[in-house]
């Protein structure tokens, strides 16, 4: 396997930080809605890799190695020796068709020897928990499932994902990666502290939440917001609501962040499933507890991985965390990757919802308010 | 170095290497900034949490003050209500104890220790079953091994299965023990001295089967042991079935009142019962009769004999309160399988058997017969025809004539009831007066008789008398002076009884003979002559008259003892101041004769047979001229 790293900015255009980039099986990247939104980027790519899939979504800010940047794209081409490739897409419409939209994908890329899915979703008209939920229940036991929902910015208006074309809203594109040669590891942890009192879900309807102990949701994070409710929808993300059923609270625990708000219905609609009669509390980040949340993710996902082998990390860690943490935002890509070899490329993105196999239970789904991280690496022949 | 400045001065150093401080600055400041948010959302959150905390608090604290009042107030219910138990278990009449799911007592009342008379010190919340026990062994209530009964019990109630059982104190008190699972575990059991309440529940099924009078067996429990013995009856086995009663235990009882009867009785129970062997079964069946099932009879005669011992056991005055009373018994006898297997039938047949030993004479005994069946059955037969009769007026009445010789006169004409049976044709009495007495319809028939007479002879002339027999059973009943009174002018009627109404010696018969009299009735003696014709019932009763036997006018022209005996009753008659009537006059030359003698009145086929009412009145019409042609 080889990894390239390459990179683009306005007025500067791509750069290779990383040679070996020549020829590639498949090319990852990530930009803000403004630098992909119109398709250059894409056919940039497909000209300097014409035999790669070029694959990528919009976002909150983007990771390369141990820098958060505004203002660049970053992408990886990825070379396979022994490892396929496969890559498909399905239109998302809306939240209703998110488990549809996943079995197509679950069903297009299911094979004997699937080894993993990466995939990146609509960030805004995807339910992030159904979507997961359809590709887990297609592909067969094992395989694991990461990826994330794009991002935008603080702005929360469109999210655009593109796989083998302009990327585009109300998409969502997967990469399948077959064989035995390809290993793929994955971490996920939060780090954020919960506090004050437990609230019940009284009232909800699939991810979006009406009341909290019989009170209506968004009046509470707006008491909790103070004047920096004005900025709503995106700074809910400072207050991450913890969730878990009461009946099976270890398995169940879950962080869920908000997407929108609707302040006629006083409810909000959030990244996945608010289950109705779980139990939720409020979390709040401390900086160094969220690096070290951010350090563990990457801990569990270099497990897969050899010294030396080339290989890639990719980071998806959500914008909640950014935009609470500000510049300390680059505490925990440092700390991420000091988790790996320093000279294994690392590249990522804030995303609206990340998705990786639950810590505990092993089953994929999506998480909120985490850092994800997904190693890939193929065994040297 | 900070970590943050250290990356703040690297991203704005320039690629020439100097650090741009205008893009140093606005970072440093917005870092600030971030850190200034930061720590004001911090302080909100916790302000807002503490808030809520506290707000949280306070209703916890509400909470748990209400809960505290509603557990006081169920705490004092509980109390009560614990009360309220405790005197419901310490005031049942059962000792109570409850054992928890892990077979350690923890309920006990007081009753429990009055049932076994143990100290209470002994026991204690928290017991085994096995240790109670060896309590009730040391108060000497328990009489076992206590590891085995406590397994057994631990055993049941873990099985759920509830357990009674009766436990007989060593001093001779009945418990009753019932142990019951409690849902959920544990189990509750209950002691009650049953002592007297067996004893009054034997006593009862005791009633039910013995006569309170003699304690023996009566009829219920008879016939059960006579079912339970039939069963054995096969091959040569047989069995006996004595049916018995006193031959003259109703006289007794009149004459000298119930309470001697009632001691006669229970003298009678206890000869029969000293008398009879083991393995038979005397009882009371009601009122003088008794029965003895023989079972296990190898030989009939057996039976003969004991029916004789049984007879001879009686014989013997009974001694009752000074009284020395003398009684007699017949029996009958039924034998199995002879005679039939079922104890009703068996019963019955002795039952016959006893009518026939009665009829042979009291004081003896007969075994059933086939034949007693069927003539049985004939009287039963002419009884139920003598009630029909009667309904249906089939009787009707002949009139004899009595002559007075010496006024050629009919002075009186004897009623003779007849029967005019609609398929045997006419009747006579002699075929059915004996059964209407016996059941009673001899009552309703001779006043019909004497209404009968009384209405046909008023229409007769104005002398003419009419005679009417009357039976000992009519005179002993009260209402016989009314319907006479209601009948005729007294003075026309005559009432004609026998010596053995006179052995109905009683006072009142008397009395009831007297008061006939006063109304002007002529009672006169029927058949004289033919008895004890003791001369004392002649100077006790209030005769006016004596009808001498036919027997006497049969013989008188050849017997001249028949000729003296009917002069000296005559003479006699005559000087005791009543009339004479001479029966059976068939003779001109016997009319003559017993004219001769004095007789008032004669009576006979020579001077006419009894005939119907139509024929009756056209003599009486034809005497008349005759006298007129005599004078």
């Amino acid at each position: 396997m080889r990894v390239g790293q390459l990179s683009w900015r306005e007025g500067v255009g791509w750069r290779a930080d990383r040679a070996d980039a020549d020829k590639a099986d498949l090319v990852l990247y990530f930009g803000t809605r403004a630098a992909l939104g119109c398709g250059a980027r894409y056919r940039e790519l497909k000209a300097m890799f014409p035999g790669a899939h070029i694959f990528g979504c919009s976002t909150g800010g983007q990771i390369r190695n141990n820098d958060v940047t505004d203002d660049e794209v970053v992408a990886v081409a990825l070379s396979f020796a022994r490892t396929r490739l496969k890559l498909a897409c399905a239109p998302a419409a809306d939240a209703t068709v998110s488990r549809a939209a996943g079995e197509a994908i679950g069903r297009a890329l299911d094979a004997d020897d699937l080894a993993g899915v990466f995939v990146l979703s609509d960030g805004l008209n995807v339910n992030g928990s159904a979507l997961v939920a359809g590709i887990a229940a297609t592909v067969r036991d094992g395989v694991s499932i990461t990826g994330g929902l794009a991002g935008d910015g603080a702005q929360f208006a469109e999210t655009l994902v593109g796989g083998d074309g302009a990327p585009c809203k109300h998409n969502v594109a997967a990469v399948g990666f077959y064989g035995t040669a390809v290993r793929i590891g994955h971490g996920s942890a939060g780090g954020w502290d919960e506090f004050g009192p437990r609230r019940k879900i009284t009232r909800s309807q699939g991810n979006v939440l009406y009341e909290l102990d019989g009170e209506p949701a968004l009046d509470l994070y707006k008491r909790y917001l103070g004047e920096e409710a004005d900025g709503l929808p995106g700074t809910a993300l400072l207050f991450p609501l913890r969730i878990r059923d009461p009946q099976r609270p270890e398995e169940s625990d879950l962080v869920r962040t908000v997407l929108a708000v609707d302040h006629e219905a006083r409810s909000m609609t959030f990244a996945g499933d608010m289950p109705q009669g779980w139990v939720s509390q409020l979390m709040r980040g401390n900086f160094d507890r969220l690096a070290a949340g951010a350090a563990d993710a990457a801990r569990q996902a270099a497990g897969a991985m050899r010294d030396g082998e080339p290989g890639v990390a990719i980071l998806v860690s959500c914008i909640g965390r950014r935009l609470l943490m500000g510049q300390h935002a680059l505490d925990e890509v440092t700390a991420a990757g000091g988790e790996f070899a320093p000279q294994l490329p690392r590249l990522g993105f804030y995303s609206y919802g990340e998705i990786s196999p639950h810590n505990r239970s092993g089953i994929c789904q999506l998480h909120n308010q985490t850092m994800t991280v997904t190693a890939i690496a193929e065994a040297a022949e | 170095m900070d970590r943050l400045f250290a990356r703040q001065i690297a991203k704005a150093t320039k690629s020439s290497g100097d650090v741009d401080l205008g893009a140093l600055g606005k970072q440093v400041i917005a870092a600030y900034e971030e850190a200034k948010r930061d720590r004001q959302r911090t302080d909100r959150s916790i302000a807002l949490m503490i808030e809520e905390l506290d707000q949280l608090n306070r209703k916890l604290e509400r909470q748990v003050e209400e809960r505290t009042a509603e557990l006081r107030e169920r705490e004092a219910e509980l109390r009560a209500q614990n009360l309220r138990f405790d005197a419901a278990i310490n005031n049942m009449s059962q000792g109570l104890l409850m054992f928890d799911a892990e077979g350690r007592l923890a309920i006990y009342n007081n009753r429990y220790f009055e049932v076994y008379g143990m100290p209470r010190d002994k026991v204690r919340i928290g017991m085994t079953v096995e240790e109670l026990i060896r309590c009730r062994i040391e108060s000497g209530t328990f009489v076992g091994d206590p590891v085995e009964y406590s397994a057994r019990i631990n055993a049941l109630m873990a099985k759920g299965e509830a357990y009674n059982r009766l436990h007989e104190l060593p001093d001779g008190r009945t418990v009753a023990v019932s142990s019951r699972p409690m849902p959920g575990g544990g189990w509750v059991v209950t002691h009650e001295d049953t002592t007297e309440r067996r004893a009054a529940e034997k006593k009862i099924a005791h009633m039910a089967h013995h006569d309170a009078l003699t304690d023996l067996p009566n009829r219920a429990l008879l016939r059960e042991r006579l079912a339970e013995a039939l069963n054995h009856v096969s091959g040569g086995v047989q069995l006996a079935v004595f049916y018995l009663d006193l031959d003259n235990f109703k006289g007794i009882n009149d004459t000298l009142g119930h309470q001697l009867g009632d001691e006669l009785l229970k003298c009678v129970g206890d000869r029969l019962r000293a008398r009879v062997p083991a393995n038979a079964t005397v009882a009371r069946v009601g009122g003088d009769e008794f029965a003895i099932i023989l079972p296990e009879l190898g030989a009939i005669n057996d039976a003969a004999i004991l029916a004789n011992q049984v007879c001879e056991a009686i014989r013997p005055p009974c001694d009752l309160c000074g009284h020395a009373v003398i009684t007699d018994t017949s029996i009958g006898i039924a034998i199995a399988p002879d005679d039939g297997s079922d104890p009703d039938e068996l019963m019955k047949k002795a039952d016959m058997a006893l009518y026939r030993a009665k009829a042979a004479g009291r004081g003896t005994f007969r075994f059933f017969e086939p034949e007693m069946d069927a003539s049985i059955k004939a009287r039963r037969a002419i009884e139920g025809a003598l009630r029909a009769a009667l309904a249906r007026g089939e009787f009707l009445l002949h009139y004899q004539p009595i002559l007075n010789p010496r006024e050629n006169r009919i002075t009186c004409c004897e009623a003779l009831i007849r029967w005019q049976h609609p398929q045997r044709g006419l009747v006579g009495p002699a075929e059915f007066v004996s059964v209407a007495e016996e059941i009673g319809l001899i009552i309703p028939l001779g006043e019909w008789v004497l209404r009968q007479a009384c209405a046909d002879a008023a229409r007769w002339p104005n002398d003419t008398k009419v005679a009417v027999n009357l039976s000992a059973i009519q005179v002993m009943n009260a209402n016989l002076v009314p319907v006479v009174i209601s009948a005729l002018s007294a003075g026309r009627l005559e009432l004609e009884i026998t010596e053995s109404v006179m052995m109905q010696n009683t006072e009142a018969t008397l009395a009831t003979l007297h008061r006939l009299r006063e109304l002007g009735v002529r009672i006169s003696m029927d058949d004289f002559g033919t008895g004890f014709s003791s001369l004392g019932y002649l100077r006790r009763f209030p005769f006016e008259k004596l009808k001498i036997d036919r027997s006497f006018i049969r013989d008188l022209v050849s017997d001249k003892n028949s000729l003296a005996i009917v002069r000296a009753v005559t003479t006699m008659a005559k000087s005791l101041g009543m009339i004479t009537t001479v029966e059976g006059v068939e003779t001109a030359e016997q009319l003559a004769q017993v004219s001769q003698l004095g007789c008032t009145e004669v009576q006979g086929f020579f001077i006419g047979r009894p005939q119907r009412l139509e024929d009756i009145s056209r003599l009486l019409q034809d005497y008349a001229p005759r006298k007129a042609k005599t004078a």
